[in-house]
Parts: structure tokens; sequence; C-alpha cells
């Protein structure tokens, strides 16, 4: 049935001017064809006969007065084991060329847990990274937040949790790629087929190459494939999304151009509730859990960004990197001091973990005020005290550094998992002078310290 | 609600008329001019993004089409505009013009041959912009592209398919690993396009010439848009140039991309968007500035076929501050970044690489195995005695541990061998020859 036809188009936003009795809703699909090809939008915004809607992708040919019909209610994706091992665009729509031949189909905006069905109840999940077990151990049903400025680690710490967890378990996983490269989105999958892992994860796809609409649907994609998992096979699901903050961004530029007054540093009015709609529909219920990890990009190095303490918020965990310690050659280049877990709590780790982490925290607080002071004075000038500080601090500065197993290409050492026993008892060795005589260059990228052969 | 009554007869007038139109090519009057977009008032059927003559005064293309006027971004103009002036569409859509004769020369979005400001004689038109290359027709970035430079090459590799930036303040030497990266690529059957934007006419001539000094001019296109040209312009270059570039790519060549530079670009975009009246963001960029460079670099890639794209941008800072937003919205896009500090630059240190901040998401997948090995420990040795130094510096040579010792006399060894002076560009067995001493095979 005739809708309506285009009265207004610009890059993000084209307006049409409603037939007589046609009836429209909210987020109902709308398409004209044009020359053989055929360009869809969703309607995001109704006045009286004329509607707003987003284009799925670029506007550029179209005219006014084309003709526009009903596409479907709403966007919607594959609900069934049909997922597994398969690629899809953000609109739902297989890309790895091959059909898809059930057609149970759900609505991608769908319902978000209640309270009666939210269990928050969970054991520990160690990775095997040092860094992330001691200073922000994880739990069933985590929500883990990877944060960092451009270029200090998020994607690689991503794959290395992919690598660590996902490989080792039966779970299933979704994997959600927003505007992210392209280029990673292709080597992920090459690499999970390679090594006959692609047939328990599902991968959504809308990276930086498309325009803002499809970046922004792949989060709602994705989640539904992730709630399948959960709601219909009862399971234990992993879900990555790589990089929620691309969400936002996604949002601002459809918001601008709707000319919706922009909130702080331009982003949309609506940003607080469009994180919320997403992050609570990532939750776990009694038969099925989902453990998400979510890489946060932050623009401009600005930990106070908006959108960036927004999504915090909804976060059990973050993992904070830092520019500076990527700087010093030690990757996961992680802020020790920025990074929390609600599970650092004597009840659910333990007492020895928890006063070891005070331990450290205490001696590095200190290491960093004798780096300023060492700066104008010089080593000599410190206390015997401060000196072991200085020096065991700088220790375990270096032990937290590990080699991974994704990023092989860039330390040409293997990866190495470590038991979150031996990284209490390696701390606690380095914290009581234990292995003051041992030079601390040994201690970059090991395992544990074993490995140095000390008796 | 009269004004609504009015409203809704006048949209439904147009579409009646839209409706019965039966001429293709409609015509329209100026009725405002802001800067180089121009509202036209009666362009019933035009395509957005369609090519637009304002009378034989200027060219320009449909940048947005609203309910009772269009707006026409300016390209081209030869005699001022005013209100009252006839558009005519034409019913294509904006293109930018190609010549196959282009080697050798500097060219434009118009098919202009600069240096003598002519046309060329055969021109193709391509699409300013194409759709974004699709995931799974893309392979894996693994074949080194060989730049050159030690403390590239061997450090922070670039492989063909990869988006490396190049980020440093104003005279730190960033064109001029461009000029070494493509003198290099002679005889090594690779295409170079080099785009410079908003730089000044005697800028892109020095380029032109030390090419054609150093015999590299033959494998290269220059396509500009100088900093007196309109930002719409600025703006389209790099697009139209990555066309040229995935039409080679796509007929199963290497081409090498280097855009001089980002920076300027955002500006020219800027100026654009806040003129059509977007909503300023961060820095009073539009929320959309990522998505433009984005898209952009997207078209760095290794194709499915054997081809690729290579692209090497460049992003000026101030004050060695790489963590401003433009910066680090590019550094987010790209596969890593080189960065150079004027400090280094200063102190002689040429190629003045900044070998902390510098990254290369690839590393070793694009290099050989022997250059992997020794790069990653030149390269942890070199981090290490960096760090190290910032904190040792005031420690007294007699209390050191023989291993700092050892250390702070590698390093020194390491920086002075990865000094390069310009245009001596290194082959791989050079740079392995080179640091052979420094390196214990593990």
């Amino acid at each position: 049935m005739l809708i309506g036809r285009i009265i207004s188009i610009s890059e993000l936003n084209v307006k049409m001017f409603l037939e007589d009795n046609a009836k429209v809703c909210l987020d109902e699909v709308l398409y004209c064809d044009l020359n053989g090809r055929r360009h869809r939008f969703e309607v995001v915004d109704i006045e009286e006969n004329v509607i707003s809607t987003i284009p799925f992708d670029s506007v550029i040919g179209l005219m006014k007065g084309l003709e526009v019909y009903k596409f479907s209610d709403k966007l919607d994706i594959e609900y069934s084991d049909e997922i597994l091992g398969r690629v899809f665009n953000s609109y739902g729509e297989p890309i790895d060329q091959k059909p898809i031949s059930s057609l149970n189909k759900r609505c991608v905006y769908d319902d978000i847990v209640t309270m009666e069905n939210l269990n928050i109840n969970s054991g520990l999940l160690y990775t095997g990274i040092k860094v992330i077990d001691f200073f922000a151990p994880l739990q069933k049903g985590y929500k883990m937040g990877l944060l960092g400025g451009a270029g200090v680690g998020k994607t690689v710490f991503i794959k290395e949790l992919i690598n660590n967890i996902y490989m080792k378990s039966k779970s299933s996983a979704v994997f959600i790629g927003v505007g992210e490269r392209s280029r990673e989105g292709k080597e992920l999958y090459d690499e999970m087929l390679e090594s006959n892992l692609l047939d328990k994860m599902s991968i959504v796809y809308g990276q930086m190459g498309e325009n803002s609409v499809a970046r922004s649907k792949a989060v709602y994609s994705g989640i539904t494939l992730a709630e399948y998992f959960r709601d219909q096979k009862n399971q234990d699901v992993l879900l990555f999304i790589d990089n929620i903050y691309r969400f936002v961004q996604a949002k601002s530029e459809i918001s601008n151009e709707l000319k919706n007054v922009p909130v702080e540093n331009g982003y949309p009015t609506t940003m607080i509730s469009d994180i919320s709609n997403v992050e609570e529909r990532i939750n776990s219920v009694d038969n099925g859990s989902i453990t998400s990890f979510q890489a946060i990009y932050v623009p401009a190095d600005d930990m106070t960004d908006e959108a960036v303490q927004s999504i915090i918020t909804h976060l059990d965990g973050q993992l904070v990197l830092d520019r500076h310690i990527a700087e010093e050659g030690i990757y996961p280049a992680v802020d020790v001091f920025k990074t929390t877990s609600k599970a650092i709590d004597v009840r659910v780790v333990g007492e020895r973990h928890y006063k070891l982490v005070e331990r450290v925290l205490k001696y590095l607080t200190r290491y960093k005020e004798l780096e300023e002071i060492i700066a104008v004075l010089g080593l000599e000038e410190l206390s015997d005290n401060d000196k072991n500080v200085f020096y065991r601090s700088r220790k375990i500065r270096n032990y937290f550094s590990q080699p991974m197993f994704v990023a092989e290409n860039y330390t040409n050492i293997k990866g190495k998992l470590v038991a979150i026993e031996n990284v209490l008892n390696d701390i606690e060795g380095i914290l009581d002078g234990k292995y003051d005589m041992v030079d601390e260059s040994k201690f970059m990228y090991i395992g544990d310290l074993s490995e140095l052969n000390i008796s | 609600m009269e004004e609504d009554n009015y409203l809704t007869r006048i949209v439904d007038e147009k579409i009646e008329k839209i409706s019965d139109n039966s001429n293709v090519y409609s015509v329209g009057t100026v009725t405002g001019v802001k800067n180089f977009l121009i509202r036209v008032d009666g362009m019933d059927r035009v395509m957005f993004y369609e090519k637009i003559n304002i009378g034989d005064k200027a060219i320009g293309y449909v940048s947005a089409i609203h309910e009772n006027y269009v707006i026409v971004a300016i390209v081209d103009i030869k005699t001022p505009i005013i209100v009252g002036d006839m558009s005519y569409s034409t019913n294509t859509l904006f293109q930018g013009k190609y010549s196959n004769d282009a080697f050798g020369r500097i060219i434009n979005i118009f098919g202009v041959d600069i240096l003598s400001s002519k046309k060329f004689s055969s021109l193709i038109d391509l699409p300013i912009e194409r759709p974004t290359i699709a995931i799974m027709d893309r392979t894996t970035v693994n074949r080194p592209l060989e730049t050159g430079i030690t403390g590239i090459d061997m450090l922070y590799p670039i492989g063909k398919g990869q988006r490396q930036l190049i980020i440093g303040d104003k005279r730190t030497g960033k064109t001029q690993i461009l000029l070494d990266t493509i003198v290099n690529q002679k005889n090594k059957n690779v295409f170079c396009i080099y785009i410079a934007l908003g730089k000044t006419k005697k800028e892109v001539k020095t380029v032109y010439k030390e090419l054609v000094e150093k015999g590299a001019i033959n494998y290269t296109i220059i396509v500009a848009a100088f900093n007196d040209d309109l930002p719409p312009v600025i703006s389209l270059t790099p697009y139209f140039a990555l066309s040229i570039a995935e039409e080679f790519m796509k007929s199963g060549r290497d081409v090498l991309v280097c855009i001089d530079d980002l920076k300027r670009h955002a500006e020219a975009y800027r100026e654009i968007s806040l003129l059509s009246n977007k909503t300023p963001g961060r820095d009073a960029y539009p929320a959309d500035i990522f998505y433009t460079h984005s898209r952009l670099l997207e078209k760095g890639c290794q194709y499915k076929n054997g081809g690729s794209i290579t692209i090497l941008p460049v992003m000026e800072t101030k004050g060695n501050d790489i963590t401003d937003y433009i910066s680090t919205n590019v550094i987010s896009i790209t596969d890593g970044q080189i960065v150079l500090s004027s400090k280094n630059f200063q102190k002689g240190e040429k190629p003045a690489i900044n070998y902390g901040l510098s990254v290369s998401r690839l590393g070793g997948a694009v290099q050989t195995k022997e250059l992997k090995e020794m790069g990653t420990q030149i390269r942890r040795k070199l981090l290490s005695y960096l760090e190290r130094k910032s904190v040792y510096e005031l420690v007294n040579e007699d209390e050191m541990s023989a291993e700092l010792k050892n250390s702070f006399k590698e390093g020194e060894q390491i920086l002075e061998k990865l000094r390069q002076y310009k245009f001596s560009t290194k082959t791989h067995q050079e740079m392995i020859d080179l640091f052979q001493d420094l390196f214990q095979k593990e």
C-alpha cells in the first residue's frame, strides 16, 4: 500500500508526506525502489501528515516525490539455531553469502528483564590475565567495561578475552562490532573460522564505514541474538561489544540531523535513556546469563566525557587503559588505580586477595609520589623503606605486563595464562622482599614467577 | 493553524505538480546566497547530490532538499552569484573527472592538469564517493609496504592495505616521511597518489619538484585542493582521490595513498557544517566528523582480488598534543600511528619518531620472520631504555647495576642507528645488517 511521498532529503533525514488514509507507527520500516535499488527508512517522528525517517543507507540519487511503501512493522532478525556461526549486518541480514532457511524473526527492540526474573547471584570467573583477575575479577553475568583512548589496546584486550574465556567454555557467544574497523571484523571472522570456533558464535557488524543508522542498529540486533541463547536455550552467554561508545556516537549523528536539541558536546537529548534501554537488556535471568565485555572508547582521552560516564553507570567492573603506561611499553596498559570491580569484596574474593589488593595499591600510590621526588632529588636521598617501596613497586608494575595470545605479532612471545593462586603468591613474594635481588627487567612479559627459577 | 494549512496546501500543490510533471530537466531561481551555499527555489525534480549549473557562473551539487527549496553547494565559481540567477539541473549526479594521462601531473577533481591549467583531452567520469567496501570482500593484511625508514619498517611496520597515521606538530618531518615512502616504491609496482589538502601552491609545487628530481613522479599522481579552493572542494578531494585508487585496486593493483593533511580536511568540513546550521559538538565539529573520516579511511584495505590500498594520512597537532578530539578520532580509525616529536626533531634525531607513542596494530604480521624477531627485540630494548632513562637519569653511574648500565649503553646505540637522513632509504637487508650486533637470537 502506498504510504506517502518524499518531500525533503538530507543525509540522515528523509521526510515524507503521508497519503490521506495511511497510518504509520514509530519504528515502522518503509521502502522505495529507485533504479533497481531498494532504499529503506525507519520512522522516527510523526507530525500530522508529515513523517521523519532515517535512511538505512546512502540517500544519493533520491528525489522529491518518490513513492514510499511499507516494508515491515519493525526491524527484525532471525531467532533460531540458524544464527550459530553466522555473520549479520545491522539490519539482521546475513552477509556471509549463505542462505537462512527458517524465518523465525523477532523484533530487535524487544523486552527488558523484569526485576522478578533478574538474577544477581553468581560465581567468580577467572580470565588468566593477571591484572584483571587481581584488580578486577569477574563474575558470571557480569558487565565489564574496557575503557581507553584511541590506540591503547582495547580491541586486543577484547580479542584476548575471547581467546581465554570463549574458546575454553561451552557457552555460545555473540560478538557485536559497532563502528570499529572492518579489517578487524574480517580478521576475527577468519580466525574463528580457521580454528573451528565459529560454530557457537554469532556475529553482527555495523562497522565504521557504514552510516550512523547502521552503526546504531547493530547493537539492538546483536543483543536480540544474545537473548535467544539466554531465553530459548537457557545458556550462559558471552557477549562482546566492540565498541559501545560508537553506538552513542551514531545516535548523536542521527539526532543532530533531525535537529533535536543536543546536550553537552553535541550528544543527543535521549542519550541516557538510549544507553539504559540497551544496558537493561544485557542481564541475567534464573535459567541463563549474559556476561558482557564492552569496549568503551574515550574521546580525546577525556574520562569525564558525558557518554563515557553514562555508560560506566551500568557496569559492574571497569578496566581502564592508559596512554602513559602504553608509552612506557607495558601492555596491557592498565591504570590500576582506575580499575575496579564489585567483586573486590572480602566475601567474594576472600580476605587474602582483598588485603593484597589493598597493600599493592598502597605501594603503588607511594611509588607515584616517590617518582616526583626522585625527578628532583635522585634515588640516593630516599629512606631505606622508601627505596624498598620504589624498587618493589617497579617490579609489581612490570609483573602485571603479560604476553597475550592474540598479541604474539607484537611481542614475538607466546601468550600465557596465570592462575589466580600463583598471582597472589607472586605478589606476596615481591611485597615481602623475596625477589629483591632480581633485576626489574626480568619481570616483564612473563607468566608467573616460577619462570625466574629462584629457589 | 492557518499557517499549517497553508503549508499543507503548498506541499499538496507541489506533489501534484511533481506527479504530472513530464519535463526531465528542472529550472530554478536563486533566492539566497550564503557564502558557497546557494538557496534555489523551484527545482522540483532534482536528485540528492545532482550536479547543478547556476547559469554559466558556477557549478555545484544538491546538498539538501527541503520542502520548497534546495541547497546547492558550490564547487566552482567564475563570477559572483546574485539572487534571481537561473539554475539548471543536469539529471546526472555530481562526479569527478579523471584522465589516464594524470600520472606525473598535478590534478584536481575537475579533470584539470593544474601545471598547464588545461583540461586533459580524454576524461573519464568517476563517482566522488562509492559504497563502503564490504567486510567479506577484505582479506588479511600481511604483505609489507617498504618505506625504507628503519624506525618504521623494523619497529612499527606498515603492510599493504594498512592505514597508518603520521602525526606531529608543524615542522617535524611529516611530509618527508610520505616523500621517502613514495620514492622508495620505485620499481616496486605500486601506484602512488599524493593528496594535497588546503596546502599552498608553493608547497605542492615543492613536493612535485622533489618527486621529479628523485624520479618518482612517473608512477605518482598528485591530487590537489589548495587553501584558496572552496571548502566543498577540499572536503570532496580525498574521496575522489580514493575513488581513483579504488579503480586501480579493483583491477588488482597495489596503491599507496598519502593524505596531507586531515586536520585541514576536518576544518573545511566544519566550515560547511556550521554554515549549513548543523549543531556544533566537541570543539565545534559536527557530530558526524568521525564518520567523515572513518568512511574515507575504510577505503584502505587488502582486497580479495589481490589489489590493495594503503593509506598514510597526516595529522597536524599543536604543542605535541595527540589527544585532541580530531587526532584521537583518526587514531581510533587507523591501524596505528607514527608520532613525530618536535623535541626529537630539534635534538637532530631524524626521523623525529616518538617511539613510545607510536603503534602499529598489525605489527609483525606484515614483516618477514627475520625482521619481526629482530624488530620486537630491539623495540623492547629501546622502550625499556627510554622509560628507565627518565626514572634513573639522576642515578650515579657507579651505583647502577650492570644490567642497567648495559641497557643504557644499548639504548643509546639503538637510537644512533635509527637516525636516518631524508631520501636515504634502506632495504630490509641493510636494516638487518645494521642491527646484527645488538640482536641476541632467542
